[in-house]
């Protein structure tokens, strides 16, 4: 059994190079790569927490990273951020090797780790105060830039020491910080994880803002919703390497399909349905007096019923195929 | 190595201590002990002054004196050295409440991980956090020397230059203590999952370091050398005839001397092993210089004879007081161990931050 999984796994990565390489070939990629691993691997006491991933990120994506707990998304983010050095392989940002110059690096991105934590005894302007010093910033640059943030994390006006914060009001502090120097290349490690949903609301429409302004933005996250609603590109990691890769599109047409090869299709009216019958359906279930139908069928019929029930003067409520999730890609992916 | 990092975690780190609760109750605490017991240094060296001032007098008014005998002018450094046990016990507990936590709750709170996503090395940031400790506890030294000297200029005590040399070496070298205890605590909070591991782990260190090497010294020593020479004090005669009863004999110029050199040999021999235990605690290298910093004339009658009393069995003091080059002449090797200590540990602790693992 582990044997065949690891077989199937390394076809699909086999398979995701070909056609990553293809579309790169083709010009689909729309801008400059910005993010870069290749053969990225790290080791922890012989076991391999990422195993040769090889990962491009155009600059302005938004890149989603979704896996497991364990799969090696947070152990790829700190090789990438350079607080920790891969054992093989490398990381390179904008053209700079991270574990070469993990300085120059860090000046260009920002990072929010997930948890992310500061110091209680000093309030959010003093904390952003003293990690803004490492950056080449002077006394008037860090006064600015620190209140500017402090508006956009809606913590200006807060004197309370960081100490006395809630989980979301640190995360959204995180945030401010990863900003401070106003980085090209953001990580967000389970960014929406202690938000409420006004936060996350909040969260997204700042994330709107900063992939306006051409910031290349990396989000790792368990919470597929969220990656679906705000990522234009996605990776799965499984066991620390790459298992599919592509818009949320290009992974729903490819994974979609959970265990089957059919399609649903959801009809409801508003008098009753007369019987559809056509050789692809292969079943139809009735409910609410027969106001409603789930059809499973081979192909998309929604045409063919369509005019069915407009001759039999039937009036159509709402028809709709039913859209796999990112959950269904996600757990597709798992369960090949 | 970029210092800007450096500097900035250094000025913070020290802000910080400044600022903590812990540190201001403790240096609090530390000071006033510290004038207490300047007080009670100041009471005994004025009547020490007294008694030297009597037998001046007494000199003068007896005729027969030996020309050359006159007693030992006490010396202001006598105030320090009460001043002295006190930092060896608050100090020591200042400097390891301000270094237990200072990695491990970067690490708890998740700061570090913030911190360290910022253009910084590493060793800047672990250089930074010894740099802002040693100039707290300078800060907390020197207040603590500021207080002594205006407490001696209050009771209108004026030290003389010399004097003053000697409080600021006192001063370096109670810093050096303190490092050193700093510098076990920095290292353990590196080492330690948590602050309160941390803690307990420099608090047996301390205890090992403080109170049970300080014991283990002479009772090794003692295995080894056995029991001291008996001394040949009297030799009580029973006479034959009884109406006299038992008869007390002198002992003899040639006992005395055997025993003597017997009692020579048992303390060379004891002392070397005893100073191995000694030198590998911070407590009792410090208690070493500070007692021989504040009166290096009893210091040097009890450490550098053979054995501390005369054959009369009384003590020896007297002569003349050596100078403080002469002292730091004779503490060198427990000043060098204390740097070692601070260095080892701090080298430990930088060793150990540069390969944290950051997950």
């Amino acid at each position: 059994m582990l044997f065949q999984r690891k077989y199937v796994l390394a076809l699909r990565r086999a398979l995701y190079k070909y056609r990553y390489r293809k579309r790169s070939k083709g010009g689909e990629q729309e801008g400059e790569e910005m993010i870069k691993t290749e053969n990225l691997t790290k080791e922890y006491n012989g076991n391999k927490a990422v195993d040769g991933l090889n990962l491009e990120i155009a600059e302005g994506d938004i890149f989603g990273f979704l896996g497991p707990n364990g799969a090696g998304k947070s152990t790829t983010i700190l090789m990438l951020v350079g607080m920790i050095e891969p054992t093989e392989g490398k990381c390179i940002i904008n053209e700079i090797e991270v574990a070469r110059n993990p300085l120059k690096v860090k000046a260009i991105i920002g990072y929010l780790p997930e948890d992310v934590g500061f110091y209680g005894n000093m309030t959010a302007e003093q904390n952003l105060d003293y990690f803004a010093r490492f950056y080449a910033m002077d006394a008037n640059e860090r006064k600015k830039r620190i209140e500017e943030l402090l508006e956009l994390v809606q913590l200006d006006g807060v004197s309370q020491k960081v100490g006395g914060y809630s989980r979301g009001m640190n995360q959204r502090l995180g945030l401010a910080q990863a900003l401070l120097n106003d980085p090209k290349v953001l990580f967000l490690d389970e960014p929406t994880a202690n938000l409420d949903p006004e936060g996350v609301f909040q969260y997204r429409e700042q994330i709107k803002q900063l992939s306006d302004e051409g910031k290349t933005i990396f989000i790792s996250s368990h919470i597929l919703a969220e990656v679906s609603k705000v990522c234009n590109t996605i990776g799965i990691i499984s066991k620390g390497t790459l298992i599919a890769r592509g818009t949320l599109e290009e992974l729903k047409n490819e994974f979609g399909r959970v265990g089957t090869e059919n399609l649903r299709i959801i009809v409801e009216t508003i008098e009753p349905l007369p019987e559809i019958e056509h050789e692809d359906i292969i079943s139809a279930e009735y409910s609410e007096a027969k106001r409603k139908v789930v059809i499973e069928s081979k192909s998309d019929l929604r045409d063919y019923i369509s005019s069915e029930l407009f001759e039999k003067g039937v009036k159509v409520k709402e028809m709709r195929m039913e859209e796999p999730t990112l959950e269904d890609v996600f757990l597709s992916v798992y369960r090949r | 190595m970029e210092a800007k990092g450096l500097f900035n975690v250094a000025r913070k780190e020290f802000i910080g201590h400044l600022t903590s609760k812990k540190f201001i109750v403790i240096l609090g605490l530390f000071l006033i002990i510290s004038a207490l017991a300047m007080h009670q240094g100041m009471d005994y060296y004025n009547n020490r002054l007294e008694n030297y001032k009597e037998q001046i007098s007494q000199i003068k008014d007896v005729e027969g004196i030996e020309p050359g005998y006159m007693p030992e002018k006490p010396t202001i450094m006598l105030v320090f050295m009460f001043m002295s046990s006190y930092i060896m016990m608050l100090g020591a507990i200042l400097a390891i409440a301000m270094g237990f936590d200072l990695v491990s709750k970067e690490k708890e709170t998740k700061s570090l991980k913030s911190l360290l996503s910022c253009p910084v090395f590493r060793d800047e940031i672990i250089n930074g956090k010894a740099l802002g400790g040693t100039l707290a506890l300078v800060f907390a030294m020197g207040t603590a020397l500021l207080i002594s000297l205006a407490m001696l200029l209050i009771f209108s005590i004026v030290p003389s230059m010399n004097e003053l040399a000697t409080i600021l070496v006192f001063g370096i070298v109670s810093i050096v203590f303190l490092l050193a205890y700093f510098a076990i605590a920095l290292m353990m909070s590196t080492v330690s999952g948590d602050s309160g591991s941390a803690l307990i782990y420099t608090l047996v260190i301390f205890f090992i370091l403080g109170s049970l090497l300080p014991l283990v010294g002479p009772t090794v020593a003692g295995m080894v050398t056995g029991e001291p020479p008996e001394r040949p004090a009297f030799h009580i005669q029973h006479e034959t005839d009884e109406s006299e009863g038992p008869s007390i004999k002198e002992v003899s110029e040639e006992e005395m001397q055997q025993y003597q050199e017997e009692l020579r040999a048992y303390w060379e021999k004891r002392r070397p092993i005893t100073e191995a235990f000694n030198i590998i605690s911070p407590n009792m290298n410090y208690q070493k210089i500070s007692f021989l910093i504040s009166n290096p004339q009893i210091y040097s009658a009890v450490y550098e004879q053979s054995s501390p009393f005369t054959s009369t069995g009384y003590f020896t003091g007297g002569g003349e007081a050596p100078g403080l080059q002469e002292v730091l002449g004779k503490v060198w090797k427990n000043i060098l161990a204390l740097i070692i200590f601070s260095v080892v540990f701090f080298a430990i602790a930088y060793v150990k931050f540069m390969r944290l693992d950051i997950r």
